[in-house]
């Protein structure tokens, strides 16, 4: 709870009264170093999350095993080693892939598109590698799942148009590296749950219910203020009120 | 000792008549200084309620003000106070109860808390008063205190874990019983409001006899639900009418035939909106049939259950702003009806349903998706500035570095066959944030002095532009003599001195009544520098040394110390002596009073040593320098909650998506 009274806003006049609003809320430190606390654990920034214990005199959340094998897991994803990444899985838990078919098709058919990355990249073009690993690691597994089986159709299709200067969208964002965060997460927030923790961090739900929130609120037609800016511009404070477009969540 | 005694009765029987003043700005200046939790009018709220609580005229108010117009009596200023009078009824009536469904919701927490305000008040006011009539008393209040510590202990506590209160806007409470004052005069109501029965002849036709509840149905709460059973059918008992109706709905009739009422009757199994004409609905009802009705107002839609099963959707298109208050209708003698307003378990479950819908929007945010314009289109990369922002403006700079190198590390991982030279985490060093860091860990430290020399040194105008902060800062550093002074004698008293060592205290007995009866707080004020003025000398060693001669070093410590704390006392007391500002005044005195008590540990005080104490001011401290500096005072972090708690209410005032959502709860922990 900041007991701040020193408020510059009071000094604005012409305040909206929902500027008001807001202003009277004091949320508690306390709660919003738990939610940085919660997604440096929970997203792997372990030596954040050791520093912030110590500067914002707080406990470093039960140690938290998994934490470094979850970064290890992350990088190998996101520098496209799959392989390693699969294996470190299993160390930590088999179970994982196992009961989630939909989590591991992704995992692999990142592989492949790793693997079709590098046979188009040179001009030699031996594909080999990529139809062989196509037929025994996925095709069996889409044979059971229609979604599975138009992703790699999709996949595949790569293939045909690499290399290539321009691709159509849906072939552009499997090479992007995007694609790449998003299955680490989906494996990160696994890893969690198979622990019985949360999977996703506080934050990200907050940060969308602050949107929603925001949506509803003018589609309910509240009286609000044209923007809701959040300062994250340096300089731009509640003085300068809301003009800065720079950092609105937009709907 | 006997000195420190007669301080301590001094201090307690100016205390109590402080407490006893309903002055609401006594914790005002100093909340900052007891926990983290308490709002500067919360401790002070209840105070003023009291006069209100003896007050008998609960139904009279709450329905003269509830009438008054559209709106339901919470509204008004002291409406909701009512809510919880039931001084009038039996124990069941008055006694508080969250119904099941409502648990853990934002709306359930705030009637909590102005319920458990109001119970503190009452001890307060209790204790206040044993408490002043002990320092009136010839025995030693030192004593007193001493015995009564585990009380003291118990009453400090509930003082500062208390949520805040905000009393800006009242809380609507939920329906707790039948409204004796808002029925049919024939109708009676039974064990503690729960039953009404028919105690008249055989309406006519187009009579009847109905009853409301005390509260109507709180559109913050989402969905509302209650439930009757029919207790006994009147003989030929037909034409029960369970649902809810308007404030101004006559109650001659029977629920659903005037407008603005609503009803499901149990003679046919018809449901009734505005009208004399139903629609076919459900199954009759009669003896023992468990009625329920509820209203979803996020969809302005009301269904009714029998006997713990869904029926339908019985009424769409509720009008958003008129107070539906739970009615029922009877027309033969003796029919009986008990309602349960979730004081008992419902025979339907209505948890499932609530969950239902709370998990229905929390699907809908869920999927709530950026854009983030101009920062990023991509939530992570939001979330990461958001986090590095919030670090660096806090002034968390090892954080901060390691976070940036964290995410660096990522980010180039990422991008392996592209250009990684794309950090989008400003890296570079923040000198600012660096003093500031250090700045807050003096006074996190409790190191006052060293967090007053960094500010003047590195931000010489922030102490001279805020002297609220400047001043708050000093009493903090009074307050840590006083913490350094108790931790030294904890070190020479291992065991708590025994009442007998106390009986010199008495000495001072006539005249510390005198003063302890001063009624004005100048005359406190005189009396402090009285004391701190004259009793700083050797009388006062003198008795020390007598208690204890094995620790003498120790003792000299605290002596020296204790001696230094007068005299920055004393020095503090100069400096705003002639400050015109009541908040320093008040805050002058709590100060000082710690100095009168043996053990400020047990005593209500207590609250002012925590060290929690210190964060507030190390946070008000760093947004002053920030503000000085022509950054904004709270990061984006922090005004990203803000914008979300108040747009959360804005959708729950009317009992939209908002009733469903508790931001801390659900989002924060």
């Amino acid at each position: 709870m900041s007991s701040s009274t020193v408020s510059v806003s009071a000094a604005t006049p012409t305040q909206h009264h929902f500027q008001r609003k807001v202003d009277d809320i004091k949320p508690s430190k306390t709660d919003i170093n738990f939610v940085v606390m919660d997604y440096l654990i929970s997203e792997g920034y372990p030596r954040a999350a050791e520093k912030f214990a110590k500067e914002a005199n707080i406990q470093l959340p039960l140690e938290e095993e998994s934490i470094q094998s979850r970064v290890e897991i992350r990088c190998a994803i996101h520098a496209g080693d799959i392989d390693t990444a699969i294996n470190k899985i299993n160390d930590l838990n088999p179970q994982i892939l196992d009961t989630d078919p939909a989590l591991h098709f992704a995992l692999l058919r990142l592989q492949l598109i790793e693997l079709i990355r590098k046979c188009t990249s040179t001009p030699s073009t031996d594909i080999t590698p990529a139809l062989n690993f196509a037929s025994s690691q996925l095709a069996p597994r889409a044979a059971t799942n229609p979604d599975f089986l138009k992703d790699l159709e999709l996949t595949m299709s790569l293939l045909i148009f690499l290399p290539a200067d321009t691709l159509q969208p849906q072939l552009a964002v499997l090479l992007q590296p995007t694609l790449r965060r998003q299955v680490a997460s989906k494996v990160n927030e696994a890893i969690l749950t198979s622990m019985g923790c949360r999977g996703e961090a506080r934050m990200r739900g907050l940060v969308r219910l602050r949107l929603w929130a925001e949506r509803k609120a003018r589609e309910a037609g509240k009286d609000l203020p044209p923007s809701l800016p959040l300062g994250l511009q340096d300089g731009e404070g509640q003085q300068n009120g809301n003009g800065e477009p720079a950092d609105i969540m937009v709907q | 000792m006997s000195r420190r005694g007669s301080y301590a009765q001094v201090a307690s029987g100016n205390t109590g008549s402080i407490q006893t003043n309903p002055a609401p700005s006594r914790w005002g200046t100093f909340s900052h200084l007891s926990n983290s939790g308490s709002n500067p009018h919360s401790a002070s709220h209840p105070r003023h309620s009291r006069p209100n609580d003896a007050d008998g005229h609960h139904n009279s108010m709450s329905t003269s003000l509830g009438r008054s117009g559209p709106l339901p009596s919470y509204t008004s200023q002291f409406g909701y106070l009512n809510g919880y009078g039931g001084a009038h009824d039996g124990p069941t009536a008055s006694a508080f109860f969250v119904p099941s469904y409502l648990r853990g919701s934002k709306h359930a927490e705030k009637l909590e808390e102005v319920h458990r305000a109001r119970a503190a008040a009452q001890r307060e006011h209790r204790s206040t008063h044993s408490s002043h009539a002990g320092s009136l008393s010839t025995s030693s209040s030192s004593v007193n205190l001493h015995k009564m510590s585990s009380a003291h202990r118990g009453l400090s506590h509930e003082v500062i874990e208390r949520a805040p209160v905000f009393v800006e806007e009242p809380v609507a409470p939920w329906p707790m019983r039948w409204n004796d004052t808002d029925k049919f005069p024939q109708v009676e109501i039974e064990d503690g409001g729960r039953q009404a029965k028919f105690a008249g002849a055989q309406k006519t036709h187009d009579e009847a006899a109905s009853v409301r509840a005390d509260y109507p149905m709180p559109r913050q709460c989402g969905i509302y639900y209650y439930e009757v059973t029919v207790i006994s059918k009147g003989k030929d008992g037909r034409m029960i009418g369970v649902g809810f109706s308007g404030p101004k709905v006559p109650l001659n009739r029977i629920p659903g035939w005037e407008p603005d009422s609503y009803a499901y009757h149990g003679d046919d199994g018809q449901c009734f909106s505005n009208t004399t004409s139903g629609k076919s609905y459900g199954p009759k009802f009669g003896t023992l049939d468990v009625i329920g009705c509820g209203i979803n107002f996020r969809t302005n839609t009301a269904f009714f259950t029998k006997n713990g099963q869904f029926l339908k959707t019985a009424f769409r298109d509720l009008k958003p702003n008129v107070p539906y208050y739970p009615t029922v209708g009877m027309k033969k003698s003796n029919e009986t009806l008990r309602a349960n307003f979730g004081q008992e378990p419902f025979a339907f479950d209505i948890d499932k349903m609530v969950q239902a819908e709370k998990g229905t929007i929390q699907a809908e945010i869920t999927r709530a998706k950026g854009p983030y314009k101009e920062v990023s289109t991509d939530e992570t990369q939001f979330i990461h500035t958001l986090i590095g922002q919030y670090l660096a403006h806090d002034g968390y700079v090892d954080t901060a570095r390691a976070f940036a190198e964290e995410v660096g590390d990522e980010v180039k991982a990422l991008a392996n066959d592209e250009d990684a030279d794309i950090p989008y985490l400003d890296t570079e060093e923040d000198i600012d944030a660096t003093q500031r860091q250090k700045i807050r860990a003096a006074i996190l430290d409790g190191d006052i002095d060293k967090a007053l020399k960094h500010t003047t040194a590195y931000y010489p105008t922030v102490l001279r532009d805020n002297e609220n902060i400047y001043f708050k800062l000093r009493c903090r550093k009074f307050i840590e003599m006083i913490r350094k002074c108790n931790e030294l004698k904890e070190h020479m008293h291992p065991i708590p001195t025994p009442p007998s060592k106390r009986s010199t205290a008495s000495n001072n007995a006539n005249n510390t009544n005198r003063n302890s009866t001063a009624t004005d707080e100048y005359d406190f004020e005189m009396e402090l520098d009285e004391q701190l003025g004259v009793h700083n000398g050797a009388p006062w060693e003198a008795d020390e040394e007598e208690d204890d001669e094995d620790i003498e070093d120790k003792e000299a410590k605290h002596l020296d110390m204790e001696s230094k704390t007068i005299a920055y006392g004393q020095e503090l007391q100069a400096e705003f002596l002639n400050d015109p500002r009541r908040e320093v005044k008040k805050a002058l005195e709590d100060t000082f009073a710690l100095i009168a008590y043996e053990n400020v540990r047990e005593s209500t005080l207590a609250p002012l040593l925590e060290t929690s104490g210190r964060m507030p001011v190390a946070e008000e401290l760093n947004s002053a320098i920030l503000v000085s500096l022509g950054k904004s005072s709270s990061a984006a972090l922090e005004r990203l909650v803000q914008q979300t708690e108040a747009l959360v209410n804005e959708l729950a005032d009317d009992g939209g998506p908002g009733a469903f959502i508790n931001v801390r709860r659900d989002f924060l922990q």
